[in-house]
């Protein structure tokens, strides 16, 4: 295996050199530390991947293409398809949230009166923040969804009209898809088709160029053997020992997420994958000695790092499910183009996150209880983000109906994931110790 | 009885109409927000009355099912519902409005539940594509009403109910329209009566008593003894005690941008056209609450061109405590109007109300301040 030297290491600070841009330089910042935190580490598929993403901005800003905002729950393909250089919004947030430099943002946001802690999601709330003090990356177009929350939509429409950026929104869905959910609507599907067709023109207006039918038929094809691959991984999970680490879902998700529709997530996806299989052929587990399985159904606690690793090491508890780490879109039919909107939509549909929450509770409490009996979960974990409003008020109800229909113990408890001084480290951890050594164990 | 103090009955959670309604063996449907048509269950002869929450003091379930996080409108209705304070409703109806009441609607459907709920998938984007599929959401919930129910929804019963309804937007806009006087006829307070009658006695009388109102009021003098014109902006009230505070302190309410307040009777559904796509016409395409993604500019017209038109002297904008889009919505707002050099006063409250002695030192010091400009 490859690792990062000081050759490899030089070649990519070199590649990063230059101006990025009024409000990039922070990309800047964040690229070479990532750089700095790699170094000497093993240059994995995921590694390589995780450069380009930065490296794809600043060719974007270089060459003066276009750049589009996204949030983390949707899928770059047509982005891709279209040689518009996406930009997850939210790798700014959870990017600089271990080192705490969000938190001077956050602290912005309340001087200037926009949101508090328990009210507005920090995945967003320093972008206004951070464009307040003219450090943001100000994107050519800008894209979101209405679900899964409010705190996103009203946060994205606040950086439109600060920014005058072109912005197009699509409406995501109540209904199922599938017609054996009893929340079954037919015209889910369409509905979710014509959006992104429209997308895809307002797309071309914005760009004056056409979406290329070569083009797009490569990057389906890609997409779709990624999605083979993110669902062989998932499948593997379900082995005892868990045969990957922690975090190794979610950087799953982070590779359809950024570099959906690519080469590169193929090779990423594949990665894991087969780490995951060569795991398990070995009887090896992602962990020393596992003796816990969490489930965990929303997002890392993005400040702490070290939390996982700490789970593993005091608890030889391996987290297996994440909510954002669950990859869902399955790999589908793209004999057609048509066929190919239709994979384009259920991947919309069935993103993390957005399959979950985007419409009743039972799509969250039945993924979980699914995600305990197939996973063969010891516990559950809720930890709820204050001002996720759209999750955390699930938590209580989905914890008594997993209680009840799997017997799983479940632990819930308010934290916000972007602000270490709303809970610490210690209070979670202190919550957690106990509620394993306790009842857990 | 004037028509006011008969207006002022209406506010209880169970007023004399909806006995009555339910003496004659007819159904009583709640709904959750003004983007539910309800001229729908109005045409299916079932009354349908706003929810609130009026009369809570501790939310012990709502907190524990919803968090004490939660926008404490949420949390009252939970718990009301779980003290089987909305028992003479036969069901409910909700959407997603926002985060919150959309999973209100799940937490009552498993812990106090009802014997009919429904719910509409209502789009957050205006558009050709979005106004068909709310279309499409209103036929299934005129399927269910009519299966449910047993009733027959026909065009005529529909193309009725939208006149009726229509028929309140006018007379409330009449009714609003007297409050650009120098000494306008009426409160804010009294408004907020005649707004929550609306919501919660059948349309019909209400209108009837709205065309006496506005007879009766023709004769009044105005209100010469504020001190300032001020619009209310904000998250959902309800409440016409919040209102009077202010008007005790000086501050006559003449405008507002309220959902229980101008955005929702200000635009008509076309009585021309068929009349579902007609009401998800209208419906998506009102005068927005901050739901709607890329509306805010039409929003921000909406409130400017009021403030001018009424003469405003200051802004009071009122939002609910932990209400993510409220919040977003102010923040925008507050930087237009400290551009065009408009006074305004941002006020956090609870759904029931609270900390008034706070409130009324702020607003007090707010009109002083109006006052000497």
């Amino acid at each position: 295996m490859i690792k990062l030297d000081e050759e490899l290491y030089n070649k990519y600070v070199k590649l990063g050199r230059g101006n990025w841009g009024r409000g990039y330089n922070l990309l800047k910042t964040m690229y070479l530390g990532y750089l700095q935190l790699i170094k000497d580490e093993e240059f994995t598929p995921v590694v390589e991947l995780s450069i380009n993403v930065f490296l794809e901005i600043f060719k974007a800003r270089r060459n003066e293409t276009p750049i589009i905002m996204y949030p983390f729950n949707f899928g770059p393909e047509i982005f891709h398809a279209m040689d518009i250089t996406p930009l997850m919004q939210e790798m700014f947030s959870v990017g600089l949230a271990p080192s705490h430099l969000n938190e001077i943002y956050l602290d912005f946001t309340n001087k200037v009166g926009y949101g508090d802690n328990p009210t507005l999601c920090n995945a967003q709330r320093p972008l206004i923040g951070a464009y307040m003090q003219d450090s943001a990356p100000i994107p050519d177009l800008l894209f979101f969804l209405s679900t899964p929350c409010n705190p996103l939509s009203i946060s994205y429409q606040v950086f439109q009209q600060l920014t005058g950026v072109p912005s197009f929104n699509i409406d995501i869905p109540y209904w199922a898809y599938n017609e054996v959910s009893e929340f079954y609507d037919e015209k889910t599907m369409r509905y979710i088709i014509d959006q992104l067709k429209s997308l895809i023109s307002w797309l071309e207006k914005q760009t004056k160029q056409k979406l290329n039918p070569d083009k797009f038929q490569q990057t389906m094809l890609w997409l779709n053997e990624a999605r083979e691959y993110a669902l062989e991984f998932n499948e593997l999970l379900k082995t005892v020992p868990c045969p990957a680490d922690s975090v190794a879902g979610y950087t799953n998700t982070i590779c359809m997420a950024t570099r959906g529709g690519t080469y590169d997530a193929v090779k990423g996806t594949k990665f894991l994958r087969d780490t995951a299989a060569e795991n398990v052929k070995n009887g090896i587990g992602g962990i020393p000695d596992e003796k816990i399985r969490i489930a965990w159904p929303y997002t890392h606690v993005f400040f702490d790092y070290g939390l996982f690793p700490w789970l593993e090491r005091e608890f030889n508890a391996v987290t297996i499910l994440d909510l954002i780490g669950f990859y869902q879109p399955l790999p589908q039919d793209i004999s057609t183009n048509e066929k190919c909107f239709e994979s384009l939509a259920k991947g919309t549909l069935d993103f993390p996150m957005i399959g979950t929450c985007r419409g009743p509770i039972e799509y969250y409490i039945d993924f979980v209880i699914n995600y305990v009996k197939d996973y063969k979960v010891d516990c559950v974990i809720f930890p709820m983000q204050f001002a996720c409003k759209h999750a955390y008020l699930m938590t209580r109800v989905t914890s008594e109906a997993v209680r009840e229909e799997t017997g799983v113990p479940t632990l819930i408890f308010g934290v916000d994931p972007y602000d270490s001084r709303e809970v610490t480290s210690d209070a979670i951890r202190g919550k957690i110790s106990e509620f394993l050594t306790q009842i857990v164990l | 009885m004037s028509v006011m103090e008969k207006f002022a009955k209406a506010i209880p959670l169970v007023n004399p109409w909806i006995k009555n309604w339910k003496n004659e063996g007819k159904k009583v449907l709640g709904y959750f927000c003004t983007y539910i048509p309800d001229e729908i269950i109005f045409a299916a002869d079932i009354l349908p009355v706003r929810i609130r929450a009026m009369g809570v003091v501790d939310t012990p379930m709502g907190d524990a099912y919803l968090t004490d996080t939660s926008c404490s409108f949420t949390r009252c209705c939970l718990e009301l519902a779980n003290r089987k304070q909305y028992e003479f409703l036969d069901g409910i109806v909700s959407c997603n409005s926002c985060d919150q009441i959309r999973r209100l609607y799940d937490n009552l459907r498993y812990k106090a539940p009802f014997s009919f709920h429904h719910f509409l998938s209502t789009p957050g984007v205006v558009n050709e594509i979005t106004t068909n599929w709310f279309k499409n959401e209103l036929i299934k919930f005129k399927e269910v009403l009519e299966n449910n129910f047993g009733v027959n929804i026909t065009d005529d019963k529909l193309r009725s109910a939208i006149k009726i309804y229509n028929e309140t937007r006018t007379l409330l806009k009449e009714l609003f329209m007297l409050r650009k006087h120098e000494a306008p006829p009426i409160t804010g307070t009294e408004i907020m009566n005649v707004l929550t009658a609306a919501v919660s006695i059948p349309r019909e009388q209400f209108n009837e008593l709205l065309i006496q109102e506005l007879k009766e009021i023709s004769s009044r003098e105005g209100v010469i003894s504020h001190k300032a014109r001020i619009m209310l902006v904000g998250s959902m009230l309800d409440d016409p005690e919040y209102v009077k505070i202010i008007e005790d302190l000086g501050g006559l309410i003449v405008a507002d941008a309220l959902c229980l307040g101008t955005r929702f009777f200000w635009d008509l559904v076309d009585e021309s056209s068929d009349p579902l796509e007609a009401l998800a016409e209208r419906y998506l395409s009102r005068v927005s609450c901050p739901r709607m993604t890329g509306e805010q500019p039409t929003r921000m017209k909406y409130t400017l061109d009021l403030i001018n038109e009424f003469d405003i002297n200051g802004v009071i904008i009122q939002r609910m405590k932990f209400c993510p889009l409220w919040w977003g919505e102010i923040f925008m707002l507050r930087r237009k109007l400290k551009e065009l050099n408009i006074p305004f006063l941002e006020l956090e409250r609870e759904y029931v109300l609270s900390g008034t002695g706070a409130m009324k030192t702020r607003v007090q010091t707010f009109i002083e301040i109006l006052e000497a400009r």
